[in-house]
């Protein structure tokens, strides 16, 4: 079995920043990546687009490129394709790779799970052609897919920027339905002026909604009471703004609000979590330099707490510096030497990312579900109702509860319902999320099918069998 | 809070305690540390099982089985019991001989609910067995439960007949002062004239607070489910000499159990798997079922549970204490018991006449007088 003083899980950019400036600094660092490709979910594709220019997508994207030549020129075992199944806490990993488990060992862990989009559970939001805008942009990048004439409803910069890059390209937009209330907007402008010391970011927002405008295209802001129109597929969507309903025919509907840490990885392994009152969800706790109440394993990027891609890139650099240290290979002080200009960038960032949480923030009506007949849990199907005769049934608890209607239990792990469940028991219970806590989750953490498992060997067997010969 | 009787543990044994005392119109608390059912009985295998049971604990297994069929009537609520009987396959003749053995010990007791069938039988009822099995013995009044929903069923039935069940509320101490217990809990001081020992995987700590010792032992035995599919085995299956356990459920998931072991830490309510042994499991599964080497496995875990040398519970009075009762160790297979343990244990309490030999069962049974 292989051992590395380092492996880390995720090849986004929090992931490949890290693996840069641990390989540089000496050590033996190992990725995996359940993709072929590094880049993780913004770089996807980058170094080889299916489209015609890819600048289309934008110059954030396009910047990934010399991230990816850095990432191929330093000396790290790359395992593309390898899909990680189980972490330990022992720092074993345990993966899959052309259809067989690995294992490897690590001194040292670094989770880069991503985030992954909050759903939004309106009314007809599990009907086929209901999408998301993240959606639409792996489409885009990976398979030069788009499609015409779709609905993009919700609000935050990915959704803005989706839009953007579609009229780009000339495809046609039924609309775009934009549902940041309008309290949204006056409860940050308190925070723009000190978000304005980052003008270079309001001003890529900013350019991006003009973009949209001068499109052309029917724009609706703070739209309420959404609803997928249709019985089989969607088709269309239901709205009310300025006390106005309106329906807007269309086969696709993207939907956005936003991005969640995809906590699977961090629950799994037991890590302590807390609940993120501006972004409203979990996050893993961890020091400023990403380790967690594990020591030897640290997390970054967007898995660790939603701070984009930018920020991504500085978690991955400050935990590659602090698993330097632990390594031994860096002094304390040469450690918060290095650091420094990364922690003043971080902090320099903060009040713009506090104005974007604070103007995106979305709606409890958003979030969680308000129809009984709205589905919660896609893979069990189990409605708002059932949740409720269950919670009615003494389930208080969002195990319990799983246990009884089985929201949470399917292939999906309670990725899709697992904030919605938290959210729903605390208005229930009327207690603090951190009060009602989340599912427990375990390895493996994905499908793994039977026949692979029935081959794994514990990395010591066979020496054990040799020796029994 | 004061009550007659004080139950510690919220698994399905002191739900089903708490039940049949509160139908019987005494005044029961119910204490769990966590939370109802979260331990061993909501998350076991859920086999209802009397096949294969250890001679001594068949009467009682049998009349627990005889309740299983009318529970959900009787606690009105669905306890996913489905009778769809239990066949542990036998791989060559050595197996058969086994059963042989094994039928005539049991028919010289007087049970006749086992029955060995051949391969042909092991064929029609399990097509998707491997066909170099040569036959197996049978139980048709066996099958299985949901087990959170059956706990829960027991618990909310003791709710609706007064009992009060305290969800979140660990046992510190006990102590019997005069003809009262006084317990502290972490949030509230009780009192009861009797209590009742359910703490599962933790009841030897419950036992010496009462004032015996019992070498009991905890393990977490560990499962993996598969993801839907097509149906393909309507009883639960077993095997005689082989780690092969699983069953089908309605919604077509498939649990595979087979008794391997992961890490047990009770003092933090936490397991770890061990994975070469569920690939065991897996690849001693997919031997005698070939369909199921297509499964996907979604989703793997483990429970605690508490084990006693013998593999047989301990159910009776205490030894060292007035108005003190255990119910406890029923090492992976006390989900079936449940429905008769709740009820031995209330006729225990109220002193009223048990029908059962309990003397297997007694706790001073691995007391020696002399080193
Ligand atoms: C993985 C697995 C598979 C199994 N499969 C089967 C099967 O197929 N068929 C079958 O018949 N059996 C099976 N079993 C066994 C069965 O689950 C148990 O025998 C049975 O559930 C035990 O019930 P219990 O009420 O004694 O224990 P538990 O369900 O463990 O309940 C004990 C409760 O006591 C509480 N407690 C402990 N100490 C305190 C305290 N100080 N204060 C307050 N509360 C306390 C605990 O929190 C716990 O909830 C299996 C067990 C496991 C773990």
């Amino acid at each position: 079995m292989q051992a590395f003083d380092c492996a880390i899980v995720g090849a986004g950019p929090a992931g490949m920043s890290a693996a840069i400036e641990l390989a540089n600094a000496g050590a033996r660092v190992a990725v995996l990546d359940r993709g072929q490709k590094p880049g993780g979910q913004i770089y996807r594709s980058v170094s080889e687009s299916p489209l015609p220019d890819a600048n289309v997508l934008g110059p954030d994207y396009t910047a990934g490129a010399e991230l990816l030549t850095a990432f191929s020129r330093a000396d790290i075992t790359h395992f593309a394709g390898a899909d990680a199944w189980h972490l330990g806490d022992d720092g074993r990993i345990l993966f899959s790779h052309l259809g067989e488990t690995c294992e490897l060992h690590c001194r040292e862990m670094l989770v880069c799970p991503g985030a992954m989009e909050r759903p939004m559970p309106i009314p007809g939001w599990t009907l086929p052609g209901v999408m998301t805008a993240g959606a639409a942009q792996v489409m885009l990048k990976s398979d030069a897919m788009v499609s015409d004439g779709a609905v993009f409803a919700g609000s935050g910069p990915l959704l803005y920027l989706i839009v953007a890059q579609y009229l780009r390209l000339g495809v046609p937009v039924a609309a775009l339905v934009d549902t940041t209330p309008r309290q949204n907007y006056l409860n940050a402008a308190l925070m723009l002026p000190r978000a304005l010391r980052r003008t270079e970011l309001l001003k890529k927002g900013l350019t991006l909604l003009a973009e949209i405008k001068r499109s052309g295209i029917p724009v609706y802001r703070f739209a309420e009471g959404l609803k997928v129109l249709g019985e089989e597929n969607a088709t269309g969507l239901q709205f009310t703004t300025k006390g106005q309903t309106h329906e807007i025919a269309a086969d696709t509907v993207f939907l956005h609000q936003g991005v969640q840490p995809n906590l699977n990885m961090t629950r799994a392994m037991d890590l302590e979590h807390r609940w993120n009152l501006k972004q409203l969800c979990w996050q893993v706790v961890t020091d400023p330099f990403g380790q967690t109440s594990v020591p030897h394993v640290s997390a970054a990027g967007d898995g660790a707490g939603i701070f984009g891609a930018d920020g991504a890139l500085i978690t991955g650099r400050l935990a590659a510096l602090n698993i330097l240290h632990r390594l031994g290979r860096l002094t304390l002080a040469e450690r918060d030497r290095q650091a420094a200009p990364d922690l003043a960038q971080i902090t320099a960032m903060a009040p713009f990312r506090a104005f974007i949480d604070r103007l995106y923030r979305p709606t409890d009506a958003l979030r969680l579900p308000q129809e009984l007949s709205t589905l919660v849990c896609r893979c069990e199907e189990q409605t708002l109702a059932d949740l409720r005769a269950g919670f009615d049934r003494g389930a208080r608890d969002p195990n319990a509860l799983k246990s009884l209607t089985r929201c949470g239990m399917g292939p999906c792990q309670g990725r899709q319902c697992g904030h919605m469940v938290a959210g729903l028991l605390s208005e229930w219970r009327d207690e603090r999320p951190e009060t009602i806590g989340y599912y427990r989750l375990r390895s493996p953490q994905r499908l793994l099918t039977l026949k692979e498992l029935s081959r794994y060997q514990a990395a010591s067997a066979p020496a054990q069998t040799e020796a029994a010969q | 809070m004061k009550a007659d009787v004080l139950v510690i543990g919220g698994g399905i044994q002191g739900c089903a305690t708490a039940y049949h005392l509160a139908r019987r119109g005494t005044s029961v608390i119910l204490l769990e540390k966590d939370y109802t059912g979260r331990h061993a009985s909501g998350v076991n295998a859920g086999g209802v099982r009397l096949l294969g049971r250890d001679v001594a604990e068949v009467p009682l297994s049998k009349a627990s089985m005889e309740m299983w069929q009318t529970l959900d009537e009787e606690l009105d609520a669905d306890t996913g019991f489905r009778r769809n009987s239990v066949i542990n396959i036998a791989v060559d003749e050595g197996d058969m001989a086994t059963l042989r053995a094994r039928e005539g010990k049991m028919q010289a007791a007087g049970y006749t609910h086992e029955r060995i069938i051949d391969r042909a039988e092991l064929l029609d009822r399990l097509p998707h067995v491997n066909p170099d099995c040569v036959g197996g013995a049978t139980s048709d009044l066996d099958g299985y439960a949901i087990p959170y929903k059956a706990t829960s069923a027991f618990r909310l039935a003791a709710e609706r007949h007064g009992a009060q069940v305290v969800d979140g509320e660990e046992l510190i101490t006990l102590r019997r002062v005069g003809q009262s217990w006084l317990v502290q809990g972490a949030r509230q001081r009780y009192e009861a004239n009797s209590v009742v020992n359910c703490a599962g995987a933790w009841a030897d700590r419950v036992a010496m607070m009462i004032g015996d010792n019992v070498p009991l032992s905890h393990a977490a035995p560990m499962l993996m489910i598969t993801a839907r599919m097509p149906h393909f085995a309507r009883p639960v299956v077993g095997a005689v000499s082989r780690q092969l356990s699983f069953k089908q459920f309605e919604n077509g998931t498939v649990l595979i159990g087979g008794g391997a072991k992961g890490f047990a830490d009770r003092s933090n309510n936490r397991t770890r798997l061990d994975y070469a042994k569920l690939a065991n499991a897996a690849r001693i599964t997919a031997e005698f079922f070939p369909i199921m080497a297509r499964a996907s496995i979604n989703r793997m875990w483990a429970g605690l549970e508490a084990y006693m040398p013998d593999n047989l519970p301990v159910i009776g009075a205490a030894e060292n204490a007035d108005r003190a009762f255990h119910a406890f160790g029923f090492s992976a297979h006390g989900f079936q018991m449940g429905p008769v343990t709740g009820q031995i244990m209330a006729d225990l309490v109220l002193g009223e006449q048990n029908r059962f030999d309990l003397t297997p069962f007694r706790i001073n049974r691995y007391d020696r007088k002399v080193l």
